[in-house]
């Protein structure tokens, strides 16, 4: 173990220090980079290396804490310690007491002594601070007792090394005042370097010596380190810089981070000094990299940085395409495999550095023609040197690709929809389609149908969700209108109709998956009814029979044929389709789960019926909230048309026993509505719907319309539409119309006849339409009048049962629904009695009904 | 509507038990009630100041038993309380008055109760707990029921109703199973009877009246052939069909139920032939039977449910229809009339 540390030490503080970016706290690496020297007494040591870790890991902590003088943490981690110290009891009786124990109980005396004489500060510290000052003093200094021998042993050393470690001191505070984030860096890095030190104490015999040791090495290392430190910065800069010049300058850009200090230790491992660095040696070392990746303990940042300096040294070397793309594709790879968790997300560097890989070797694969990628490619058939044959790479960019909309989608997933961090993210799906852009013509010239199928449903997802604004502009002929240079140049660009029209079409007749193609369908519904296609959209839906397979599918799909079936009825809605809006949006708003089944949140539901895991699976089919519907415009559409279908439904059918309601929801709403105790003017969307179904109730059509579009209700949905004003006028249209027919239907009884021109006055409506629906409902048997025509007139007949005789006729209705529930009982009684009862109770039921007949005559006769 | 159980004070037990010392049942049952004027005025003057739209008025009968009829000589009405005085004591009301009258002379015993109601709708749960505990204590005490919406259209209904000695041994057992009900062999029509009712006035009343009727200013202007109907009829239909749902629900719970029953005395059927298989088959082997267990615990009955109400309701709706029924034959007497009147007068 000493010599372990010994000999690592230096090049270990550092890998940790630039691994703990990172992870917290990177064991991993030093085992795994000092496999030769595992030794048997390495793993004998490794309960006393466990205990003291621990223990170090305290000590940083209050360490820091003291930096800080934040003194209730360091009353707090003391306790802490003190506990952890208890615990490795044994193998401290073994080994005697760490010396790194000893100095921080010494260090931490006199630093607290220090700050009790300091009464100013003591008066400035806050008032928690103060009182942990107190009591960590009184109890440092009782625990101190028990160590009484070993700390005057240590300050005697000390003293004598005093002139060393000022000038420690110096060198670290010189660093401090250094700029801010190098200081940053700095300071945790020497608490670091000090953390690992210290272990080589525990290990060491002679304080002493050690001490004066890390103190020279401390000196040797400061400066060397600080170059480093700012080589990197350098470093990060130039590449972010570079990133958008040419391959060349990159070269030299790679170069430098070569240099830096991380790659100095790395690269004799990577290739010994010397080592023609050939494309044979190159891919073993891949493969070497590679085989680690998956395994316990491998760090995963490490490996990209490993991968990222091999391209480095391939590109250097001029070895060639071939292995570029296949490193490109290796540290792709390694990028998504950084989070072990599905659910987790890439973080945003992370990210940045995805696609701009996969950037550059769809760069790589333009430029050069004579690359063959392929998943197909068998491992040893690949051909990567450079020769007269074509490149050939094992690798899959659109599973890349693929893989990448995913984490996409997750990191969109992932973001608070109301952040301005959530409008960044979004600017990258600019990128993301352009990278889906390029790989659609590179597959395109190259790919399978295969492949160019699921690539163009990529595409697909990324455009049927987006309103064409500039195509419904030119459709309108406003194009001259708004004029300035972008605009210009949007409208040059392909309808995405069009498009949408060419990649579906494609796919319908190649693919050969049936989920690729049902995807394509929902989405080219969807992109045609959210441009208010109406007749496209529905031919396609009935066409396509999804209405009745549609739930074997998968979660995924569901929910994107509710989305579509959303999308559709909103879309019959605003044609003025009351019927098949009402029918379409029916089955999502009927469930009142919405949210969920149009994948626009989970509902709250107690965890009896999902656990964690469900609800996990069930987050990552959320969709992304850009994409996400209205809900309140959903359920106002919904509501709406349910209102134009149900109110003069009700009016027609007051009477009728068997009344069906159209829809539950409405009626839930109306009911709602009329709970109310007091009723004040409508706020919310639904309060107006409901307040609107009572005015047309009476056939007052400018209450309803009053209530229906106003500045509320416009604000909160009418505005939403893209064709704001048409829709408009389509409603105020149906208002006028279902009004005249409600006020039909619920006054008609009154009227002995109706002049058709005081109709068509009252509801705003012009003669031939007031006379087309009267007509109507003549014909549909559900008005009984006749039209006359000379004096436009409407005679009602009065063949209209009377409220009486309705009831009547209710009452026998239902009476024989008694009857027959009745009927029921008695064959299953009869059933019973045949099977089981034994014919003692048989008999004695027959003469019980004798009997009662007989007492029923008789009192029959008494009565009368 | 409110059926508050209607207070017996403790008086009366203990009076019962003195009667009943004599004779436990009434030797001869009270075949008719005999009423005084002042006791139906009292009532409708009651309902026309307490009572409004569907609420009902109750109040306590006073009178004696005279051989076989029973003569209720006075009354006083229930007062009408909100539920905010807590501490006013029914009982004590109660006392109290009848102590009063008994000091100005009047007949103190209590011989039942009465209680208006909206279109002949009373049968309920309510009026059979409270006419129980009556009839309980006081055997020959009856239930007037008088219907102020008929009354207002020109004919007095009043009607006195009391529990057959069969209902009465029910409610004693509180066993309203279906069970308990069929071995009773209790229909909805013999729950309740019907006491006749005379009205009758002292001399000095009938001579006080025809004096008055002489002198009276009020034109008699009879409204014979009013037929108002469409009102009432819709009124009694309404109630009618809410019964009938009721008792369309009820139906389909006993449904449900005796389905369950059976479904549950197969699945035992079969158990227990599987065991006896089981058992002969161990037989033949020489090996001992299962030993037996428990069956009903293992298949526990499903709850029947209380069939009580399903009569009441089953009454409630007879009792709707006798209603109608009469209404009904009577506007069509009018009716006719009406036609003879017409032909004669053309």
């Amino acid at each position: 173990m000493s010599r372990f540390f010994a000999t690592g030490s230096d090049s270990e503080s550092e890998e940790s220090s630039s691994a703990d970016e990172i992870t917290p706290k990177a064991t991993g690496t030093t085992f795994n980079k000092n496999k030769e020297a595992f030794t048997p007494n390495l793993i004998l040591c490794c309960p006393l290396r466990f205990r003291f870790e621990e223990l170090t890991n305290i000590i940083k902590t209050i360490r820091n804490a003291m930096k800080i003088r934040d003194m209730s943490k360091c009353l707090e981690e003391f306790e802490q310690l003190y506990r952890a110290f208890l615990k490795s009891k044994t193998i401290v009786d073994k080994e005697g007491v760490p010396q790194f124990y000893i100095r921080l109980l010494a260090d931490l005396e006199d630093y607290l002594n220090q700050l009790w004489e300091d009464k100013e500060g003591k008066k400035k510290m806050n008032k928690n601070n103060a009182k942990a000052l107190s009591t960590l003093r009184q109890k440092i200094r009782k625990y101190n007792k028990d160590f009484e021998t070993e700390i005057a042993s240590y300050k005697e050393v000390l003293n004598s090394s005093t002139n060393v470690i000022s000038l420690c001191r110096c060198q670290d505070e010189e660093s401090e005042s250094d700029d801010d984030e190098d200081s940053e860096d700095w300071g945790s890095d020497s608490v670091d370097s000090g953390g690992e030190s210290e272990d080589n104490e525990g290990a060491a015999a002679s304080l002493a010596v050690v001490f004066l040791k890390k103190a020279q090495d401390g000196d040797k290392q400061h400066e060397p380190k600080k170059d480093g430190r700012r080589k990197r910065h350098k470093k990060i800069e130039q590449v972010e810089e570079e990133v958008d010049e040419d391959g060349e300058a990159e070269e030299g850009g790679w170069e430098k981070v070569k240099g830096g200090v991380p790659l100095v230790k790395e690269k004799p491992k990577m290739f010994a000094k010397g080592t023609e660095i050939n494309s044979a040696v190159v891919i073993k070392k891949l493969t070497e990299i590679l085989q680690a990746r998956g395994k316990k303990g491998t760090d995963r940042a490490a490996q990209i940085e490993l991968l990222h300096a091999l391209s480095g040294i391939s590109n250097e070397n001029n070895l060639g395409q071939g292995i570029l793309v296949k490193i490109k594709f290796n540290i792709i790879a390694s990028l998504y495999d950084y989070n072990t968790n599905l659910a987790a997300f890439m973080k945003p560097e992370m990210w940045k550095k995805c696609l701009e890989c996969i950037d550059e070797l769809l760069d790589i694969l333009f430029e050069n023609n004579n690359i063959f990628i392929g998943e197909n490619i068998a491992e040893d058939s690949e051909n990567l040197a450079i020769s007269d044959q074509p490149f050939r790479v094992r690798g899959c960019i659109l599973t890349l690709v693929e893989r990448m909309d995913e984490e996409f989608t997750k990191i969109m997933q992932n973001t608070d929809p109301h952040s301005q961090e959530y409008v960044d993210n979004l600017k990258d799906e600019g990128r993301v389609c352009g990278i889906i852009d390029r790989l659609l013509q590179y597959l395109e010239s190259k790919g399978s149908t295969e492949e160019v199928c699921r690539i163009y449903l990529r595409r697909i997802m990324h455009t049927y969700y987006k309103f064409d604004y500039k195509a419904h502009r030119r459709s309108l002929g406003l194009q001259g209108e708004t004029k300035s240079e972008q605009d210009q140049e949007e409208s040059e660009g392909e309808d995405s109709a069009i498009i949408m029209d060419r990649l579906c079409k494609f796919i319908y007749a190649k693919d050969r998956t049936d989920r690729i193609r049902t995807c394509a369908i929902l989405c080219h519904i969807y992109h045609h009814a959210l441009h208010s296609r109406w007749y496209q959209a529905r031919d396609l839906m009935l066409m396509s029979h999804l209405q009745d397979n549609i739930q074997h599918a998968d979660p995924p799909v569901q929910i994107l044929y509710n989305r579509t079936m959303v999308q559709l009825g909103i879309c019959a809605f605003r044609q003025g389709m009351i019927k098949d809006a009402h029918n379409a949006l029916l089955d999502i708003q009927s469930s009142g789960r919405a949210k969920e089944l149009l994948g626009q949140g989970l509902l709250m539901r107690n965890m009896q019926e999902r656990n964690a895991e469900q609800e996990k699976i069930e987050k990552r089919r959320q969709v992304p909230f850009h994409m996400h519907i209205n809900l309140e415009l959903l359920e106002c559409v919904y509501l709406v048309s349910a209102m134009l279908l149900e109110i003069p439904y009700m009016a027609a059918h007051e009477f009728d026993a068997r009344r069906r309601m159209i829809s539950k929801q409405f009626h839930h709403q109306l009911r709602v509505g009329e709970r109310q105790p007091l009723l004040g003017p409508p706020e919310s969307m639904r309060e107006h719907v409901v307040a609107a179904s009572k005015a047309m109730k009476m056939g007052d059509w400018r209450t309803c319309h009053s209530f229906i579009i106003n500045e509320k209700m416009n604000s909160k949905v009418w505005d939403l539409f893209p064709e704001t004003q048409c829709v408009r006028e389509m409603l105020v249209r149906k208002i006028q119309e279902e009004s005249l027919r409600t006020y039909l239907f619920t006054y008609s009884s009154v009227y002995d006849s109706i002049s058709m021109e005081t109709l068509s006055e009252m509801f705003e409506l012009e003669l031939p339409t007031v006379h087309s629906i009267i007509s109507k409902m003549i014909i549909n048997e559900e008005l009984m009048a006749s039209l006359d025509q000379p004096t436009q007139t409407v005679v009602m007949h009065r063949t209209e049962p009377t409220s009486l005789q309705n009831m009547a006729l209710q009452l026998a209705e239902k009476l024989g629904g008694l009857v027959e529930n009745n009927e029921r009982v008695f064959d299953l009684k009869q059933g019973v009695y045949g099977g089981y009862f034994n014919r003692d109770q048989k008999g004695g039921y027959q003469q019980k009904q004798n009997y009662q007949r007989g007492g029923y005559r008789n009192q029959n006769q008494s009565s009368y | 509507m409110c059926f508050g159980p209607f207070p017996l004070h403790q008086t009366m037990a203990s009076r019962k038990e003195s009667a009943a010392s004599g004779s436990s049942p009434l030797e001869t049952p009270v075949k008719q009630i005999q009423i005084d004027g002042l006791v139906v005025l009292k009532i409708i003057k009651h309902y026309q100041e307490e009572g409004q739209g569907s609420e009902v008025v109750q109040g306590v009968l006073l009178g004696l038993v005279v051989e076989d009829s029973l003569e209720i000589t006075n009354c006083f009405p229930f007062p009408q309380h909100t539920e905010d005085d807590v501490d006013f004591d029914e009982v004590q009301y109660q006392m109290e008055m009848m102590r009063s009258l008994r000091h100005v002379n009047i007949d103190h015993l209590h011989v039942g109760w009465y209680q208006s109601t909206y279109y002949g709708s009373f049968v309920s749960r309510a009026l059979l707990d409270s006419q129980f505990s009556y009839q309980h204590a006081i055997e020959e005490s009856v239930v007037l029921i008088y219907d102020p919406i008929k009354t207002a259209q020109g004919s007095l209904c009043l009607k006195a109703y009391r529990l057959t000695p069969k209902l009465m041994e029910i409610c004693k057992e509180k066993d309203f199973s279906p069970e308990g009900l069929k071995k009773a062999c209790i229909g909805f029509e013999i729950m309740f009877e019907e006491v006749p009712i005379v009205i009758k006035n002292s001399h000095l009343i009938n001579v006080l009246l025809l004096d008055l009727q002489e002198k009276s200013t009020v034109a008699d202007k009879h409204e014979l052939l009013n037929l108002s109907s469409s009102n009432h009829l819709e009124k009694s239909l309404q109630l009618l069909m809410d019964r009938v749902d009721d008792m369309n629900q009820d139906i389909g719970k006993y449904n449900t139920y005796c389905r369950n029953l059976s479904k549950q005395q197969q699945q035992k059927q079969q158990y227990l032939q599987r065991r006896q298989q089981e058992n002969t088959q161990r037989q033949s082997r020489g090996e001992p039977p299962l030993p037996e267990e428990d069956i009903s615990k293992m298949f526990k009955p499903p709850q029947a449910p209380p069939r009580m109400d399903t009569l009441l309701i089953a009454g409630q709706v007879n009792n709707y229809c006798q209603n109608i029924k009469e209404f009904t034959s009577q506007n069509l007497g009018k009716l006719f009339m009406a036609e003879a009147l017409q032909g004669h007068s053309s």
